[in-house]
């Protein structure tokens, strides 16, 4: 049985909520209990009752935030030896990584052949007479894959070269029917790019705030066919795939430390989507990585000749491939890193050889060694004209490009009053739908109260959309997207309907309590059909916020310091501190929410000074 | 043809075929024909001593087989091309010879000196015409920006799906008619390869 999360097992036990949604893509995001409608839940130890006697000056710590403070303290205190043994060997080797990834290209056709590109369709359906190397077929560049490809170059701040030509890599198999593939070896068509890393994308905290890594180049490449293997060493193969445009990126090797490189991958793969050049992601196989480790002593001076792309005095790297996944990524760069210093302090020497990593395993296996080395005999492919790219083209595609991520989420910190986490979380919910939708609730507030200022109501309608929208639950809700949040920004909840609840909370007309009772039933109304206005709701069951007046202050604040004498006695011994207490006890008493704790506070006072 | 030319004609000729006569002079290997003096030329006797030869090409038949391409190489070199072993120790010399006259063939095409000359791919029209004919600008992608939608606040564009593709003429032929092995299974037609030791 698979390993549930003590946090999924915690919410379900105290909170009755099962997880919803895709628990993969929202790692960071963690989404609180969702409120049940009807009963209340005892979360602390002890029951609190309607009259606190039995209750002492100390307080019953919930069992929930005991858990949390105990797995704190572990994480604080770091796996003790081990962590302090890796940094040891850390201070004198420097690790150096370099990474080629492969992507899919968004085309409708493929690159030098008409047949149309598919991504689950039934095999050997769209193959042309090229893309099985039938005898007299000719290839013919198909221009449209260059649109998705300089989106992706001009993404990742490249040269776009004028004037790029396509060459053959030479090797033999089965998936490669032409027994070449053209791919761009001499002239890529983009060079000198570079990426951005901020420390909120993941990065290592050595690396500080952000990282600059550059880009050697990005080249158009043919895909494979696709095979699936059989027991009895048969295998099946699909030739729609064949001849899909890839582009491939490969980075200077100026990255240092295994998260910077994880983070790299994921931000790559976010900014190709975001500019519609590849929408498929690591996890369908649309992208894949592969990996070049090398380490080196850091305070003797190099004397080593091995340099890539003018990054000079590098140690000898091996290459780990079949990287399918993020955490893969950052597995086999620290399993790689690893074996190479405990190899070179041992007094060995490492080959320059190709590895492989499974998931779940301690260390790269070699998959070939420097004889099995494959010489691809590169040579210009001599029936392809070269690429001329015309400089309006250039232009057009520079200036629609769109906003990109990080101005996105600068936008969201700066003019909406988010932090970047959440920033982060928001654009990665429902394909951009979500801060679509959080925007449109901002735009209907500021409609309705345009006085507020813009990272006020930033802040609490993002609180609202990410976080308690996210945590609704409902049986007549669907798996995926239970509110139902497309594209465009709509949602199950209109904009206008969460907007006027929050702005009613803003204004305390409703208590926070309410608003989320409201909330649940905008969303029930709206899985159901019905429509529902927040304002219709809130008079209906008569839940606009009535304050209490200063008679029933005054009352319950008797009761409480009827019960609490000997509090009061210290009170007025001198304990200032304790009046909080009896704040808190009063608060406790009204279930409703409606002590303020302000005039709670005063109320408390001026009857003690009556006690002296 | 007239025998009379003018002084300046004459001298302009004496230069042309002192720099030609300079230029033979440096590619003959073997053997030199007399320093040309700063004499009219005669041309038919110029033209009747062959100063290189096809054979030059050839290896000497007399000289013994160098040893630049030993067995492992050339069994390395037929592994990348998935061309069979040499069955026999004879057929091996046979390659082996064949392989050396080749390479001195190659040497002798290096020696020319290319300096600064880019190699050539393939014949194209590289007139400014004819590349200005082949750069892919705006008009030529029209029908693919089309089928494009610009989404949401951030503008950014996205291919629309759903578009049927035409491929008439491209994907309508039996692709598994070449099959050497294949299988239908549920989920469609497949080739199967094996890749077992025969």
């Amino acid at each position: 049985m698979a390993r549930i999360p003590p946090s999924v097992l915690r919410r379900y036990l105290f909170g009755g909520h099962l997880p919803t949604g895709g628990c993969l893509r929202q790692v960071r995001h963690c989404r609180p209990t969702a409120h049940s409608l009807s009963t209340k839940r005892y979360h602390g130890t002890q029951v609190p009752s309607a009259n606190t006697e039995s209750a002492g000056p100390e307080t019953t710590i919930p069992f929930r935030k005991q858990l949390k403070d105990e797995a704190k303290k572990r994480k604080a205190e770091g796996t003790g030896k081990k962590s302090k043994q890796d940094s040891q060997k850390l201070d004198s080797w420097e690790l150096t990584v370099g990474i080629e990834i492969h992507a899919q290209l968004n085309t409708a056709r493929k690159l030098f052949s008409a047949a149309s590109s598919s991504i689950n369709d039934a095999p050997n359906t769209h193959v042309a007479l090229f893309d099985v190397a039938m005898p007299g077929s000719q290839p013919t560049f198909q221009k449209e894959t260059l649109i998705p490809a300089l989106r992706a170059a001009l993404a990742l701040n490249c040269e776009i070269q004028k004037t790029s030509r396509f060459d053959r890599k030479h090797y033999f198999h089965w998936d490669q029917p032409a027994g070449y593939q053209i791919t761009q070896y001499y002239e890529p068509f983009a060079r000198d790019g570079h990426i951005t890393l901020f420390s909120h994308d993941g990065i290592a905290a050595e690396d500080g705030e952000q990282v600059k890594i550059g880009i050697k180049q990005i080249q158009m490449e043919q895909d494979t066919a696709k095979t699936i293997s059989q027991p009895g060493e048969i295998h099946l193969l699909d030739f729609n795939r064949v001849g899909l445009p890839l582009i491939e990126i490969i980075t200077l090797p100026q990255i240092h430390h295994p998260s910077t490189a994880t983070a790299l991958v994921r931000k790559i793969q976010l900014l190709l989507n975001a500019v519609d050049a590849c929408v498929l992601g690591m996890q369908s196989g649309g992208l894949r990585a592969d990996v070049n480790v090398s380490v080196r002593r850091r305070d003797s001076p190099s004397t080593s000749s091995n340099s890539y792309g003018g990054v000079t005095g590098l140690g000898q790297r091996t290459e780990i491939k079949n990287l399918s996944s993020f955490k893969a990524v950052e597995d086999a760069i620290i399993a790689e890193r690893d074996r190479q210093i405990s190899v070179l302090e041992n007094g060995g020497v490492i080959e320059g050889e190709t590895r492989g990593w499974t998931i779940g395993s301690t260390e790269t296996k070699r998959l070939r060694g420097k004889e099995g080395e494959v010489d691809y005999r590169y040579m210009p492919d001599p029936d392809l004209a070269p690429v001329v790219i015309g400089d309006d083209l250039i232009e057009h595609l520079q200036s629609t490009l769109g906003v990109l991520p990080d101005e996105e989420i600068l936008i969201l910190t700066k003019e909406y009053g988010l932090t970047t986490k959440d920033a982060m979380s928001l654009i990665s919910l429902n394909e951009g739908g979500r801060v679509e939708y959080f925007r449109n609730v901002v735009d209907e507030y500021l409609a309705i109260s345009s006085e507020e200022p813009t990272e006020e109501v930033g802040k609490l309608c993002g609180n609202w959309v990410l976080h308690e929208m996210g945590g609704l639950a409902n049986d007549l809700a669907d798996e995926e997207n239970p509110l139902k949040i497309t594209s465009k920004g709509d949602s199950v909840i209109p904009a206008k309907q969460l907007a006027q609840l929050v702005q009613f909370l803003s204004l305390k007309k409703i208590t926070g309590r309410t608003a989320k009772k409201v909330l649940s039933e905008l969303f029930e109304a709206g899985l159901t059909g019905k429509e529902e206005t927040a304002q219709g709701i809130i008079e209906r069951e008569g839940l606009w916020f009535r304050p209490l007046s200063d008679a029933e202050y005054d009352d319950l604040a008797r009761e409480i310091l009827d019960g609490n004498t000997k509090v009061v006695e210290e009170i007025l011994a001198g304990k200032e501190g304790k009046i909080n207490f009896l704040v808190g006890q009063m608060m406790r008493a009204d279930q409703d929410g409606r002590v303020d704790a302000t005039k709670a506070r005063e109320v408390v006072r001026k009857l003690i000074e009556e006690h002296r | 043809m007239s025998g009379f030319i003018c002084s300046r004609c004459r001298s302009s000729l004496r230069r042309v075929l002192r720099a030609q006569s300079r230029s033979i002079n440096s590619s003959v290997r073997n053997s030199s024909p007399e320093p040309l003096r700063n004499k009219l030329v005669d041309i038919d006797a110029l033209l009747s001593k062959p100063t290189w030869s096809v054979r030059s090409l050839l290896p000497d038949p007399d000289a013994p087989p160098s040893e630049e391409i030993t067995p492992a190489k050339l069994h390395h070199l037929l592994r990348l091309s998935a061309l069979p072993l040499p069955k026999s120790l004879v057929e091996e010399a046979e390659m082996l010879k064949t392989l050396h006259s080749q390479l001195h063939f190659v040497k002798d095409i290096q020696k020319v000196d290319t300096e600064g000359v880019e190699p050539l791919r393939s014949i194209r029209d590289e007139t400014e015409e004819g590349v200005k004919e082949i750069t892919i600008g705006m008009e030529d992608l029209k029908q693919a920006f089309e089928k494009e939608e610009i989404k949401g606040r951030n503008r950014r564009p996205r291919r629309r799906r759903g578009y049927m593709v035409d491929a008439q003429g491209v994907e309508d032929w039996d692709v598994l008619g070449t099959a050497g092995e294949k299988v239908e299974l549920a989920g469609g037609k497949y080739f199967v390869v094996r890749s077992g030791k025969e």
